[in-house]
């Protein structure tokens, strides 16, 4: 066996080995593809000797061992909604009730264990949008749309869901380049990757993004090629952006998120375009599998080719060994030679991209971003990032353990004093509705689900997920909105970069339409409120705690209290007149900023 | 006073009002109508088109000459030919848009350039002198060679950060700062710009695309407009309007509420005096159809158009087309690209003439960077140099600018795959641009910080 170089990155751990890439080798991909047994050494020629592949290298030691999580029990409902809306979209009674009695592990480790609800393509299935027919919706993109609207709000488990959006901001695909067969399905399926994977193992949820056909379609390693005699190069496109966007970064981290300085007191680059260029060779060799898993495909009288069935979408990637680059790649200080299979290959770097020093603590930032503030201390960073590199058992990439203690870190959890006055994020718009629909009880009575792209500013939402209009997310993680006291203070607001005069005024104007008529046959019910709709007061306390884990200002409750009192409802008043002023009620609070910024 | 100085404090004044709360910028700028920057009798105004991605530029101003096609094709297909191939054009469909300089001008191997066959209509602009094209032009900090490149004394040969990564370039091209700035050259060129257009300072920096970096000022602030307008709140308008207003332009104690409300309120502030503005304006021009950049150039016409009535004399406008990033079937995509571009800026121009401003307005485009000139089968990757168009009536259009790069994967102005090393530089092209607009050649470093690095501040394209 080849001693493999060990790196800076390696080193500096303490006790334990991990067991993840065992576990990995199993999990990896029922997709097909060649074995990834040693090849047969050339036989018989005079010459240089044989450069033997490099073996998969042990894991290295974990991280330290963290404290264990921290158990909270809310001594309020607000205290209680205000995790709950961490946590997920929407907040219900049987929430509160459960966190103030047996507090946040419990409530948490009961969200871990309940099953997964259906998944993205059997939806699709169910309503028929993947059906080889001549109607030919397997060639729409409006479906993945339908599809991904009806997980966020109608979704049993929407924690889970909750957190598979988070990893679709960093882990960015978007079904509008897709102009393949399945356009819908393709974004399906890697929507169900990240659910699979939402309470599973960052490595492996790295590796099955890695190999899924939409991400493959996205960032071009599906149909990648190795270099040529005539000049051919493989695509980097893949290669540089698992590494700058999924896993390190561009600049070297300490522990707790924050650069490290090189000896020109700058930022130390993590890689080159000579690791890139190395690590494409890595990712050639892979296309689309439509056979394995019973995969089939049908001729009809409307295609000019046989129509392969839906594992085009759902089958991971196969790996075509001609196809495989055998130049030695050096990336990241790591050596794979030529000879090296290229499944094993694969391993080897996304292991070196998973063991790196800078994963926990980027992919940390980011969750903690996602989910409670945009400006999260070093040290809250770094106690994640802890809990990332080992979850108190010598596992590294827990996910539970990740969501875990971002939510019940004390940062997160202590509520912020009045002088905090850059604590929090700013809502996207995305979470704003799926809350809203959530909240009012809002559902399809076709079960169609018939919402589209919602991206359009002027008069939609302004966002729609699984629609980024790049791989670079809708929003940065560095953005910081300009001339503002966010900037002079050096804080980001990466929301901000959503927020100018038209989305602002769009999002208003479409928060007024939807409160009271909802999205084509998605129409909000209000049911919980509409029998104590002429309780004014109690509208506006039932809101403010759903909505903004009673986060409104005395100034915004008054201004409701005064507004919602015009519509003089009564116990007699209609159904009609009812829906009319809890609309409004709705629409007031969420659009007032008190609501927007969720502290 | 000096220009310079009376600039600084109003810019300090207004920097005071910024971090203030609710005092309308007019107001300010009137107490300091004496710092007026410019002598600003006319009107004129900077177009920043910006292609999202990365161009692929090899196949937007392609080698067309038989000799320097022959190196194209055997690079971009991987053989020799004349046929579409791999990522190559054909020559043949290259004949209509085929470039003669006016100015009868040999460049580097005797190149002579085509056009991407969609762009007709910039072809016709290059032919009646009012396109310019820079050549590989790319952010630099200083002159760099390719030893200089490949230099491990950093300190000796500073680079521009993280080259080939495109939120970086793109930030770096707009602001001289990777992801992160907070302003860009043509903000700083607005703030400059302000107490020229005191009745309407905050329409100095707009952008008609998603929030830029590149029309954020030190304290010019960017106004977003839509391809519609702006945007009006319908709930201002009806029974609700007292309880909308007071809730969305609450002021708060918490930076974050209190700068998501500053938006908001600026928007509603600004609505009526922009559409009635615009309003005003007729403009018969056509413009294309299902062509997103084509909608944002229109608005920002009419804005031109408007110019008068809200009382602008210096403007500063972004607006941009994404899907560059053609890893993938280059030919099919970069064509629909090529098309929407040009049929935009066409229409742009002729806007422009119809409303009697075509030598007040000056258009060019920018991206991330260029792309590899190597194929990787049916794509290009990330490059750095890269070529552009520089439209309007003050252009010294029908030629070329820069020094062409050799059509070529080995020689010295390319860093490997045919990656460009950029010869002129973004702070070269902007100052350029800024020289236009009334910036005088002192305030320079304040908009570009790298320009003095370089031999030269004015290209001669305008």
């Amino acid at each position: 066996m080849q001693e493999v170089e060990r790196t800076p990155a390696d080193d500096g751990h303490a006790a334990g080995l991990v067991a993840v890439t065992a576990v990995l080798a199993l999990s990896a991909c029922g997709g097909g593809g060649e074995s990834s047994g040693s090849p047969s050494p050339g036989a018989g020629n005079a010459g240089p000797p044989p450069i033997p592949p490099t073996p998969i290298p042990p894991p290295p030691a974990a991280g330290p061992a963290p404290p264990p999580p921290r158990d909270v029990i809310p001594s309020t409902d607000a205290e209680a909604a205000r995790f709950v809306l961490q946590a997920q979209f929407s907040v219900s009674d049987a929430d509160i009730t459960a966190l103030r009695s047996a507090g946040v592990l419990a409530w948490l480790n009961a969200r871990y264990s309940e099953p997964a609800g259906q998944t993205g393509v059997a939806w699709l299935d169910s309503r028929g949008h993947n059906a080889i027919t001549e109607e030919r919706r397997y060639r729409a993109h409006e479906y993945g749309d339908h599809m991904i609207w009806n997980q966020l709000i109608a979704g049993p488990d929407q924690m889970r869901k909750r957190m598979a959006l988070a990893l679709s901001e960093m882990f960015v695909v978007s079904s509008t380049p897709f102009t393949s067969l399945y356009p819908s399905c393709l974004i399906a399926a890697y929507w169900d990757v990240l659910t699979a994977h939402a309470f599973g193992n960052f490595r492996q949820l790295l590796e099955a993004l890695t190999l899924n056909a939409a991400m493959g379609s996205f960032l071009n390693t599906r149909g990648n090629l190795r270099e040529d005699s005539r000049g051919r190069q493989p695509d980097e496109n893949y290669a540089r952006e698992v590494m700058q966007l999924f896993t390190i970064g561009l600049y070297e981290l300490n522990a707790d998120g924050t650069h490290k300085s090189g000896a020109d007191n700058k930022p130390v680059e993590t890689y080159g375009q000579a690791d890139v260029t190395n690590l494409a060779r890595v990712f050639t060799g892979y296309d689309n599998d439509t056979v394995s898993n019973g995969g089939t495909t049908t001729t009809v009288s409307w295609e000019r080719n046989p129509v392969p069935s839906t594992h085009l979408a759902t089958n991971p990637m196969r790996f075509i060994a001609s196809r495989h680059s055998t130049a030695e790649v050096n990336f990241l200080g790591t050596k794979i030679t030529g000879t090296t299979p290229g499944q094993d290959a694969l391993h080897i770097a996304l292991d070196r991209l998973f063991y790196h020093d800078n994963t926990g603590p980027f992919f940390a930032r980011q969750m903690i971003q996602r989910l409670v503030t945009s400006n999260p201390s070093p040290a809250y960073v770094q106690r994640v990032a802890t809990v990332f590199g080992n979850n108190g058992a010598g596992v590294r990439g827990d996910l539970k353990a990740v969501w875990t203690a971002i939510l019940t870190d004390e940062e997160a959890r202590a509520m912020p004093a009045a002088a905090d006055t850059m604590f929090g994020k700013m809502r996207e718009p995305i979470v704003r509705f799926v809350q809203f629909a959530r909240t009012v009880e809002a559902a399809s009575t076709s079960g169609a689900y018939a919402i589209g792209d919602l991206s359009e500013p002027d008069t939609l939402l302004g966002q729609s997920p699984l629609r980024s209009p790049s791989v670079f997310n809708f929003f940065r993680p560095g953005y910081v909105p300009p001339n503002t006291a966010i900037a002079a203070a050096g804080k980001v607001a990466p929301e901000f970069q959503l927020h100018n005069e038209t989305s602002t005024s769009g999002y208003i104007n479409f928060m007024q339409r939807v409160t009271r008529n909802g999205l084509g046959d998605v129409r909000p019910a209000y049911s919980t409120l509409l029998p104590f709709a002429h309780d004014v007061p109690a509208v506006i306390d039932w809101l403010d705690l759903r909505l903004t884990a009673n986060q409104l200002s005395s100034q915004t409750r008054a201004v409701l209290t005064t507004a919602l009192a015009t519509f003089n409802i009564t116990a007699q008043s209609s159904d009609s007149a009812r829906l009319d002023m809890l609309a409004t009620a709705c629409f007031l609070v969420m659009i007032s900023p008190d609501y927007l910024v969720q502290k | 006073m000096s220009l310079w100085t009376r600039r600084l404090v109003l810019q300090r004044a207004m920097h005071l009002s910024a971090m203030g709360v609710a005092t309308p910028l007019a107001i300010n700028l009137a107490a300091f109508g004496e710092a007026a920057a410019f002598d600003a009798t006319d009107y004129k105004a900077l177009v920043c088109v910006f292609m999202y991605g990365g161009n692929d530029h090899a196949n937007t101003v392609v080698p067309y000459d038989p000799a320097n096609y022959a190196l194209y094709h055997q690079i971009r297909a991987g053989a020799a030919g004349e046929d579409a191939a791999g990522i190559a054009l054909a020559r043949a469909d290259l004949a209509a848009t085929a470039l003669t300089p006016l100015d009868g001008a040999v460049l580097t191997d005797n190149l002579q350039f085509a056009l991407a066959p969609q762009l007709t209509g910039l072809k016709s602009l290059f032919d009646a002198g009012r396109v310019a094209i820079q050549l590989n032009v790319g952010p630099l900090v200083q002159p760099t060679t390719l030893a200089q490149y490949r230099s491990s004394n950093r300190a000796a040969n500073p680079l521009p950060p993280k080259l080939f990564s495109h939120n970086d370039q793109q930030s770096v091209w707009q602001s001289d700062g990777s992801e992160g700035s907070t302003n860009g050259w043509g903000g700083r060129l607005g703030d400059i710009a302000l107490s020229s257009n005191s009745a309407n300072a905050q329409l100095t920096c707009i952008s008609a695309s998603s929030n830029a970096v590149f029309v954020a000022g030190r304290d010019a602030l960017q106004y977003q407009i839509s391809g519609s307008g702006a945007i009006r709140v319908s709930a201002l308008g009806g029974a609700l309007r007292n309880a909308v207003n007071a809730i969305v332009t609450r002021q708060s104690s918490h930076v974050l509420e209190n700068e998501c409300a500053a938006v908001t309120r600026r928007s509603i502030e600004l609505e009526s005096t922009v559409n009635t503005a615009l309003g005003g304006v007729t403009l018969t021009t056509a413009f294309p159809a299902n062509n997103p950049l084509a909608r944002q150039m229109r608005v920002v016409a009419r804005l031109i158009g408007a110019n008068a009535t809200l009382g602008v004399k210096r403007q500063v406008f972004f607006v941009s087309l994404g899907g560059f990033d053609n890893h993938n079937s280059l030919m099919a995509d970069h064509q629909r690209l090529m098309t929407r571009i040009d049929g935009a800026m066409s229409a742009f121009y002729a806007a422009t003439v119809e409303l009697g401003v075509a030598d007040k307005v000056t258009t060019f485009t920018a991206s991330d960077f260029g792309r590899t000139l190597s194929s990787n089968s049916d794509g290009s990757d990330h490059g750095w140099g890269s070529h552009h168009f520089v439209m309007g009536g003050a252009v010294r259009g029908g030629r070329f600018y820069g020094t062409a790069p050799h059509v070529s994967t080995e020689t010295d102005d390319q860093v490997g795959q045919g990656r460009l090393l950029p010869s002129t530089a973004v702070d070269q092209f902007g100052a350029t641009l800024a020289q236009w607009f009334g910036c005088s050649p002192s305030e320079l470093p304040g908009i570009l910080p790298n320009i003095g690095n370089f031999p030269s501040n004015t290209l001669a394209f305008l």
